[in-house]
């Protein structure tokens, strides 16, 4: 078995709900409530759930955008989150992050060029202006992006050339991990698999470890190699890809599988239509917080939350009806 | 089909004249829509899907936009000629449409109610009262909780999926024989968009309209479509019933798009990425409109634009060399190999 890249403790991200004139602070949303996962070197694992649940809020907070509430992110055994300032901006040269709206995340006054060449100035990785440009070019090219390119600026790019810029600003710094938050579904449904396709080259040639964000589950089910499931700011599964699609043992898994729309006319399946909505996470429901709108439902639900833990072969879930 | 179209679009155009020039978003389109059936317009950003439908309801601005040319037959009548008060009488009455973003189509100072209650006293001419009555019965049919309390919140106390209920019965309240749905789930999350899916399937049932569904999405699509009309930069590409279509798919664009998507019973190493991106409008290529992406174009491709022809009992294609593509198909070939890394 390879060797855990990160880490991930019982973290929680809490955000302060604040209210009056003297900006008490009056509940906490709890965006992030105790996960704990790890991703080995080289492995893709997938992050899904819906809107909400916390998915991105763990990825910026494992790369310290957000800092925790509580918990330990180990990446190659040291803790992140006791890291100082100098230490930090050290270990980001191997944690990067590609963002989903590749409109907002392109600073729109600045060349191609400086936005790949300006991690490279961060981290001191060109001795002059001729190697910085150089590197910049290479990178551009394993991205699928010309040279000709280099001196234009963002809003002269489409979605998807906008999305290889930052995959390539990702790269620039020679990463070992990459936080991939929601890469492709601001892109056309065609444009998507082209970067999908990227970002499997890019980790075959580099080798790579993502953790890959997103709320569709057929993309991330082509993409990752173990996928982990979210609700509410909690994991609910955890297993390998194959395994989750062919055996979902928590139920909100398998009504999320149920739901999607697949492009197949003949193929009419049999629905879990969840109702109402997912709860706010500011007073999340009692024990399983999923249980008020769970079709399993039963007594200890309510009052008791299942322990996330494991149930054969790697496979992990939070139901308690897996312990009857 | 023999019935009569409830819906005829013949040779639509609709230009927007801009600084930059002229930007042609729907550019001759062709399609019926049967009373009490599904039609499903399918489409990337920017191919007109959203400017056809609202053409058909009269709602693009003018200027910078117009109607150019075409005609828009609903039950005879053509809808490009008519006054905007004739056609006010029939938007929301006759025809009615849903937006992606229920929250910025619902007015935020007024209850849902009176939002409701506003359409129905001016499309049924009933007195408030009953009017209100009438509300709460359509928001309970949508399956909204508690209606009675619901009729008097505003838009911003209900979640993204009851306000998308909200506007689907606002839109039904007037029983209309069309409604025009433009990515009514885009912006839901999968497992609420599963319920406005097998709702609006419900009730097209039991109210017999007939439905427009404008969506990027071919999940969607094949979910609740019984007729299909693929486009492309402004034009219909490929148009026949959705088995046969997904079965069968002629035109390279509706083959990319296909499998472009990674499917959940079926796994594949690569995705065929269709290379490229959808051309500016301002500044579409010579002949056929795909041909800059296109891994099958050759010769003619470039010069004249393709008909949309019928194939084979009903299945229309607008592509020169689709019968090319049936021959890659029969050796199970893929036909976009993108090159992936450039080392």
């Amino acid at each position: 078995m390879a060797e855990n890249l990160l880490e991930v403790n019982n973290l929680k991200k809490y955000f302060p709900v604040k209210a009056g004139i003297f900006k008490r602070t009056v509940a906490h949303v709890k965006a992030v409530d105790d996960i704990s996962f790890a991703v080995e070197e080289g492995e893709t694992l997938g992050l899904v759930g819906e809107s909400g649940c916390g998915k991105s809020t763990t990825g910026r907070t494992i790369l310290r955008l957000l800092e925790a509430t509580a918990g330990e992110v180990l990446f190659e055994g040291k803790n992140v989150m006791e890291l100082d300032k100098k230490e930090m901006r050290a270990i980001r040269r191997d944690m990067q992050i590609i963002f989903q709206d590749p409109y907002a995340s392109l600073n729109p006054r600045m060349t191609v060029a400086d936005i790949v060449g300006e991690p490279l100035d961060i981290h001191n990785l060109a001795k002059n202006k001729k190697e910085r440009n150089e590197k910049v070019k290479e990178i551009l090219e394993n991205v699928g992006l010309g040279a000709e390119y280099m001196n234009r600026y963002p809003h002269e790019f489409s979605g998807g050339q906008r999305q290889r810029i930052g995959v390539a600003r990702a790269l620039a710094v020679d990463p070992k991990l990459i936080i991939a938050d929601e890469p492709v579904s601001a892109l056309d449904v065609s444009v998507q698999a082209q970067v999908v396709n990227l970002l499997q080259d890019l980790q075959k040639e580099y080798g790579l470890t993502y953790l890959f964000i997103a709320h569709d589950l057929s993309v991330v089910k082509h993409i990752s190699d173990r996928v982990a499931v979210m609700y509410l700011g909690k994991l609910v599964e955890l297993t390998d890809k194959k395994e989750l699609f062919r055996n979902p043992m928590h139920p909100y898994t398998q009504s999320l599988l149920s739901a999607i729309p697949e492009a197949d006319p003949k193929k009419k399946k049999d629905r879990i239509i969840l109702e109402g909505d997912v709860p706010s996470p500011v007073d999340p429901p009692s024990g399983c917080r999923f249980h008020p709108r769970c079709p399993k439902a039963f007594e200890p639900c309510p009052v008791k939350e299942p322990e996330f833990k494991e149930y054969g072969d790697g496979h992990f879930a939070a139901c308690h009806l897996l312990d009857q | 089909m023999s019935k009569e179209a409830l819906v005829e679009v013949k040779n639509l155009k609709t230009y927007f004249y801009t600084e930059e020039g002229v930007v042609k978003a729907v550019d001759g389109v062709d399609y019926e829509i049967y009373p009490g059936e599904t039609l499903g317009i399918v489409g990337e950003s920017g191919c007109g899907k959203s400017v056809t439908s609202l053409s058909i309801m009269r709602l693009v601005e003018s200027p910078p936009g117009r109607i150019e040319a075409g005609e828009i037959n609903f039950k005879g009548t053509d809808l490009t000629k008519l006054s905007e008060k004739e056609m006010r009488k029939i938007r929301g009455n006759d025809i009615s449409m849903i937006f992606q973003e229920p929250m910025t189509s619902l007015n935020p100072v007024y209850t849902v109610g009176d939002q409701i209650i506003e359409a129905i006293t001016l499309h049924k001419g009933v007195k408030r009262k009953e009017a209100r009555r009438q509300a709460i019965e359509m928001l309970q049919k949508v399956g909204i909780p508690l209606p009675e309390q619901r009729v008097d919140e505003y838009p911003h106390q209900l979640s993204g999926g009851m306000r998308q209920r909200v506007m689907i019965a606002m839109a039904l309240s007037c029983d209309p024989q069309l409604l025009i749905a433009d990515e009514p789930t885009t912006a839901l999350d999968v497992t609420i968009q599963a319920q406005i899916l097998e709702l609006m399937n419900s009730l097209k049932e039991s109210y017999g309209m007939a439905i427009m569904m404008i969506t990027h999405d071919l999940g969607v699509i094949a979910e609740v479509s019984d007729r299909v009309a693929v486009m492309y930069a402004g034009k219909v590409v490929e148009y026949t019933d959705v088995d046969t279509l997904f079965d069968d798919p002629k035109h390279p664009y509706t083959w990319g798009l296909m499998n472009s998507i990674p499917k959940l019973d079926k796994d594949v190493d690569r995705l065929e990425a269709i290379p490229g991106s959808v051309p500016s409008p301002l500044n579409f290529p010579e002949g056929c409109k795909f041909n800059t992406r296109c891994p099958l174009a050759k010769g003619k491709c470039y010069d004249v634009e393709p008909p949309l022809e019928d194939t084979d009992g009903g299945h229309m294609v607008r592509c020169w060399r689709y019968e090319h593509l049936e021959e890659i198909k029969k050796r199970g070939e893929r036909i976009y190999e993108d090159r992936g890394v450039q080392k």
